[in-house]
């Protein structure tokens, strides 16, 4: 559906994205995640027609992004800050995005007003921030988009209200087979929506896997060596921290794997513990000098 | 719904005006305020238009077209432009329109004719309402409002596809109005400083503005060329009056020009088309949006800064130290080179948004303080010979000339007869061949004589230069400048013009009609008397004069350098000789008016005398005083008040 190659795209001699490619199935929900300053935000602009990148291909469905009416007429997106007309209500928008997506549902609309609960008559600038994000939400989904693109989508949103849309969005991922791609920090609440993620860092993306196979290739063990021992030297460790004789060992590798590596040793315990998300952010990013730093201040 | 063709959607259409109704709708109620005066004029009288005629609406139409649309059209196009473009200038709203789908070609055209409706409607609502008016009133003319359509059409378009065209080269609206206004004027701003820096270092040339290049500021050139033309007629109107200048057609003088700047906003609308292609989304609130406009920006603000803060820099540091009336360069290239530098570096700021831009831009820098430099010495070396430049004869169709002498009289005439033009000039080359006299010194303690040279071209272009003689001792009578110019003051085509000029110019009928003298003094009673002259004897002092003129007697006593000789030569009294002249306007009607000629005579002229004697105005008892003679009988009482003859009587001689 989605499928970036080798884009690059250079602000004056810096390059916010220099070869990024990442392909997203569709009717999947892709997390990209990365550092500030990976060229998240970069890669979504080029994805929704906003910047030409200077080199590489932006398609979706195989069409190039870049000035294609037709295919932006099936794709929307929601970005950090929305825009809005000043004095518009939520009714103005809704009949100017009617005047330019095709597909725009009005029983949608008026469907989505029961959940959003917002008078649609009210101005929009007088509406609190997470307001006007749940008013991008009503008006973006109304447009019954095949494509979706959200940055940092649910900032703002309270719980309940995250739960709510995330429910809507995948409804129509299931419902209408949706591709969405997703930018966001929250790597936990990825993990509940994404079936893929993406890293990119320094405008390159790192790894991109399902999230059961980027689970899969990199496993947590708690273990404890015979006569007290330290980690063996010649183990593919990416992290290794000790409480007392447990050694919490993070590796590059499946679970299985790893055990049958650790057994050479004979440990006293192996225990394999899931990894999350942000763990395997800040592992996978560790190896590319993005570790925490521990300085003292 | 979308609409069906990729270059114009109606959702935005519309949304750009309903978003911007106060902008238009504003200028709607103020367009409308004239016509609607109109109808309460034409109400208060019955709707009775009183005589009017269908071609005076014309006529009124095309002042508006030449004299208020440029200017009107020149700011209203600015606010449309940034009302329909403002997104272009802030990251949130451009990513919003550029992540639409719909093309940039799409956003382009919509956003154009949403602004180019936003510029019409107001003149539409005015044009609509004075027709409706005009109508009923019988004043309606339909070929002048087809034509007044076409003339604000052409301005309006003109006027906001310029204004789009610097929004695409600007990221920011104060970048805007800055470019834009620059943009309109430069062609002004630019002769204007050429001329102020050719003033520094050339004798004869002061700052002022020929509007050499004044097509290339729309708004002034328009403002200057369009007019109505009228042609007119006598006509006996129906109850028996001659309506002496009854319209016959009206037409829009220089009107093809709007027709040429309407084609010139089809190309800043392609340029402007081809630069959204390639306008990036990003270049959002910088100052100059595109790439290759940026160097051009940075060294054209150089430039300026060198020609406009270094004259003030050298007039607040060197000023005091120059003791000639032009520049010295080498100071003067010193403080472009600061000014220049400094410039570069506020660009350059502008440009990179931070004030840490010396350590990248060193090198620009010095080319600019260098380039500035070399500037200043090459206009200083005049390597164009423009102060040593004397038109040629035969380029000439007239020439103005002012000289201003010694002792505070002038003389000034406009010149069309070849022999006159050419002894200008030859004035003019003994003016150049002899430049130390006048670069000598910067005051006189004989005093200053000043010449005007105003030539006109042909080809409708005109030349100016000024002199200023300052005279230290009297050697300078020996110089060929003074013996130029004074030969000129004399010179009797020159005198002619000057004297009668005034009255005669343009002029299609000229009466005399009787005259008038002034200030002769009375013997017996001891006051000044005043007379009325017949026409009969005006006719004959008018011929006197002429012949003192063409005696070269007139003119003498302007470069007198002597004060003594001056006041003995020159009366106190004057003449006025008295004509009514029928002259055409430029509006096409012929009006008569009365006009005079003034004269103050000296000794020389004989013939100007004697015809006032001859006429009984000179007699044994009333006689004309020099002004030494005036001086030294003029009497002060003990308060330092004139002496009241009437009040104190005469206690003492005056010249008999």
């Amino acid at each position: 559906m989605i499928h970036v190659e080798h884009a690059v795209k250079r602000f004056g001699g810096f390059a916010a994205l220099d070869g990024a490619s990442l392909s997203v199935p569709a009717g999947s929900v892709y997390g990209l995640v990365g550092p500030n300053g990976a060229g998240k935000s970069t890669l979504i602009r080029c994805l929704t027609g906003i910047y030409r990148q200077d080199e590489g291909t932006v398609t979706i469905d195989g069409q190039p992004v870049w000035e294609n009416q037709a295919l932006k007429a099936r794709t929307a997106a929601i970005p950090d800050d929305w825009f809005y007309f000043n004095q518009a209500t939520i009714r103005d928008m809704c009949r100017f995005y009617r005047g330019f997506y095709p597909a725009f549902s009005m029983e949608r609309y008026e469907k989505l007003k029961e959940v959003f609960e917002i008078d649609e008559k009210r101005s929009l600038r007088r509406l609190s921030k997470g307001m006007q994000k749940q008013a991008a939400f009503w008006l973006t989904l109304s447009c019954m988009p095949d494509c979706l693109i959200l940055d940092e989508p649910v900032d703002g949103l309270d719980p309940v209200m995250r739960r709510q849309v995330w429910s809507l969005v995948l409804g129509d991922v299931a419902q209408r087979g949706m591709t969405v791609l997703v930018s966001s920090h929250n790597l936990r609440e990825l993990e509940d929506v994404c079936d893929h993620v993406g890293i990119l860092d320094h405008g390159k993306v790192l790894l991109e896997r399902s999230l059961a196979q980027l689970q899969d290739n990199m496993v947590k063990l708690q273990v404890v060596f015979k006569d007290g021992g330290g980690v063996p030297e010649g183990l593919p460790v990416l992290h290794t921290s000790a409480v007392g004789r447990i050694h919490t060992l993070i590796m590059r590798t499946s679970a299985e794997e790893a055990q049958n590596l650790l057994a050479a040793y004979e440990p006293m315990l192996v225990d394999a513990v899931p990894l999350t998300l942000e763990e395997i952010f800040i592992y996978e990013l560790g190896g590319a000098n993005y570790a925490v730093k521990d300085i003292v201040l | 719904m979308q609409s069906k063709t990729s270059f114009f959607n109606p959702t935005l259409f519309k949304k750009n005006l309903s978003r911007f109704w106060p902008l238009w709708g504003g200028a709607v109620l103020i367009a409308v305020l004239p016509p609607l005066a109109m109808l309460t004029a034409l109400l208060d009288r019955g709707f009775r238009s009183h005589g009017m005629e269908p071609l005076e609406m014309t006529s009124a139409y095309y002042y508006v077209v030449s004299w208020a649309v440029p200017i009107i059209s020149l700011f209203y196009a600015a606010l449309c432009a940034l009302a329909v473009w403002h997104y272009l200038y802030n990251h949130r709203s451009v990513s919003f329109y550029h992540a639409l789908p719909v093309t940039r070609n799409g956003l382009f055209a919509t956003n154009f004719l949403s602004g180019m409706a936003m510029m019409l409607i107001p003149y539409a609502a005015a044009g609509g309402l004075s027709v409706l008016i005009s109508i009923p009133a019988g004043i309606f003319e339909p070929l002048g409002v087809f034509m007044t359509i076409l003339y604000v059409i052409g301005q309006s378009f003109f006027y906001f596809a310029s204004a789009t065209l610097i929004i695409f080269f600007t990221g920011n609206p104060f970048a805007f109005a800055a470019f834009y206004f620059i943009f309109h004027f430069f062609a002004v701003l630019a002769e204007m400083l050429v001329t102020h820096l050719m003033s520094m270092f050339y004798l004869g040339i002061v700052q002022g503005y020929e509007g050499v290049t004044e097509f290339l500021s729309p708004t002034v050139y328009l403002f200057q060329n369009l007019y109505p033309d009228a042609v007119t007629a006598e006509v006996v109107t129906a109850d028996g009056w001659v309506d002496y200048g009854h319209l016959q057609s009206v037409t829009l003088d220089h009107g093809w020009v709007i027709g040429v700047y309407a084609l010139i906003g089809v190309v800043f609308l392609a340029c402007a088309w081809s630069l959204y292609q390639r306008r990036r989304s990003e270049s959002a609130g910088d100052v100059v949006a595109v790439g290759w406009m940026k160097p051009v920006f940075r060294y054209g603000v150089a430039l300026c800064s060198a020609l406009v803060l270094g004259f003030v820099l050298y007039n607040v540091v060197w000023s005091s130290f120059q003791h000639t009336q032009t520049a010295d360069a080498l100071p003067m290239a010193v403080c472009m080179a600061i000014a220049g530098v400094i410039g570069y570096y506020v660009a350059s700021m502008l440009l990179a948004k931070s004030v840490k831009v010396f350590r990248d831009t060193w090198k620009g820098a010095l080319a600019t303080a260098f380039a500035s430099a070399l500037i200043c010495c090459v206009i200083a070396a005049d390597p164009a010979g423009v102060e040593s430049w004397v038109p040629d004869a035969e380029a000439l169709d007239s020439v103005s000339v002012n000289i201003y002498g010694a002792n505070g009289g002038s003389c000034s005439a406009d010149l069309e007869d070849p022999a006159a033009i050419q002894r200008v000039l030859d004035a003019h080359r003994a003016i150049v061949g002899d430049r130390d006299v006048l670069d000598g010194g910067t005051r006189g303690s004989l005093g200053d004589v000043h010449v005007n040279l105003i030539y006109f071209d042909k080809d409708g272009k005109f030349h100016y230069r000024y002199y200023d003689i300052y005279i230290e001792d009297e050697s300078v009578t020996q110089t060929n400048v003074y013996k130029a110019l004074a030969a000129l003051a004399a010179d009797p085509v020159i005198q002619e013009a000057s004297v009668f000029g005034d009255v005669t110019n343009n002029a299609e009928e000229v009466r005399l009609t009787g005259g008038y003298v002034e200030g002769l003094y009375d013997t017996e009673t001891r006051g000044f008397v005043s007379t009325d002259l017949t026409k009969e004897q005006a006719q004959a002092l008018e011929a006197a004069v002429r012949r003192d003129i063409e005696a070269g007697r007139f003119g003498r006593t302007l470069f007198m350098l002597d004060y003594n000789e001056y006041i003995d030569s020159v009366y106190r009294f004057s003449i006025q000789i008295h004509y009514t002249v029928t002259r055409e306007y430029r509006d096409g009607s012929t009006r008569t008016n009365s006009d005079n000629v003034y004269l103050t005579p000296s000794v020389y002229c004989t013939e100007t005398i004697k015809a006032l004697e001859q006429a009984g105005v000179i007699t044994d008892s009333r006689r004309p005083l020099t002004r030494r003679q005036y001086d030294e009988n003029r009497r002060y009482d003990d308060e330092g008040e004139w002496w009241d003859y009437e009040k104190y009587g005469a206690d003492a001689e005056i010249y008999a």
